[in-house]
């Protein structure tokens, strides 16, 4: 599962179908969610902390929104049960546009994670979204596109 | 602005794995012919025009008679509406899909081994 979850350069399902852009996981590290073609980025973060294979904590911010950057951790606990999988946000402005997606996207990326690993593919409805998505790659906001977000930084490099 | 029927009509269409592999294969290749895009796939020639049929009645591709062939391109105009609908933060129309997205794909999920 942790392989899974921190895989990079190859498109996640469970993660809308973006590529996770990054050089290093050293704390501090940036990162960017990119389209599988590199054309846009949805958020950008940086690492906080890497320690395989239980927890996995970053900043992260949308960036079709102003909203500043939360925090997000991903805890793995072995039980006799299997994995237990705990996506964790912190430091969500209530009422703003990244709590309501994060509300929409958390059972998304809980479900399709462990579709992934269980059969190897997004589950039927996942499957069903990722190409919803696809097909609006085309419209996605100008302050999304790839060079506003180079991954030396988490701020936009030019005006929108 | 996009009806319940029209959406229930474009979650049926994209439901189905070998329709979505249409879909993408129309997106990278605008104005792919009936006859080229038939040859990507291992179903009959008449599968893929039945599926064709499906995503035009759900308005996500339109086709133009060029000669004797058929060319296949993806339907602006409705994605881009729906894909308003679908970014609109205050909409509840989506969140009252989501039931019928799931629907929808399992239903497809039983008749995918026929197709």
């Amino acid at each position: 599962m942790w392989s899974e979850l921190v895989k990079s350069d190859t498109e996640l399902p469970f993660f809308f179908g973006a590529v996770c852009a990054c050089e290093s996981r050293e704390p501090g590290a940036p990162f960017a969610m990119r389209s599988k073609n590199g054309k846009h980025t949805s958020a950008v973060g940086e690492v906080l902390d890497f320690s395989p294979p239980h927890r996995y904590a970053h900043t992260f911010k949308f960036t079709a929104y102003d909203d500043p950057p939360c925090t997000i951790i991903y805890e793995l606990k072995e039980t006799d049960a299997g994995v237990e999988f705990s996506l964790i946000t912190e430091n969500v402005p209530t009422g703003s546009k990244t709590e309501k997606s994060m509300g929409r996207g958390g059972p998304f990326i809980i479900n399709n994670l462990k579709a992934m690993i269980e059969t190897g593919r997004p589950t039927t409805s996942g499957g069903l979204i990722l190409m919803m998505i696809r097909l609006f790659e085309g419209l996605t906001p100008k302050r999304c596109r790839s060079e506003n977000w180079p991954l030396s930084k988490t701020a936009p490099s030019t005006a929108r | 602005m996009i009806t319940e029927e029209d959406a229930d009509r474009l979650f049926q269409a994209m439901a189905h794995t070998t329709r979505r592999k249409i879909l993408d294969l129309v997106r990278h290749t605008p104005g792919v012919t009936v006859g080229g895009l038939a040859q990507s796939f291992d179903v009959s020639r008449i599968a893929v025009m039945n599926h064709l049929a499906v995503l035009e009645a759900a308005d996500l591709i339109i086709s133009e008679k060029d000669g004797r062939s058929r060319r296949l391109y993806l339907n602006a105009v409705p994605i881009q509406l729906i894909y308003e609908r679908w970014s609109d933060q205050y909409s509840e129309m989506w969140a009252g899909r989501v039931t019928a997205i799931k629907y929808a794909a399992e239903r497809s999920a039983k008749k995918e081994t026929k197709t």
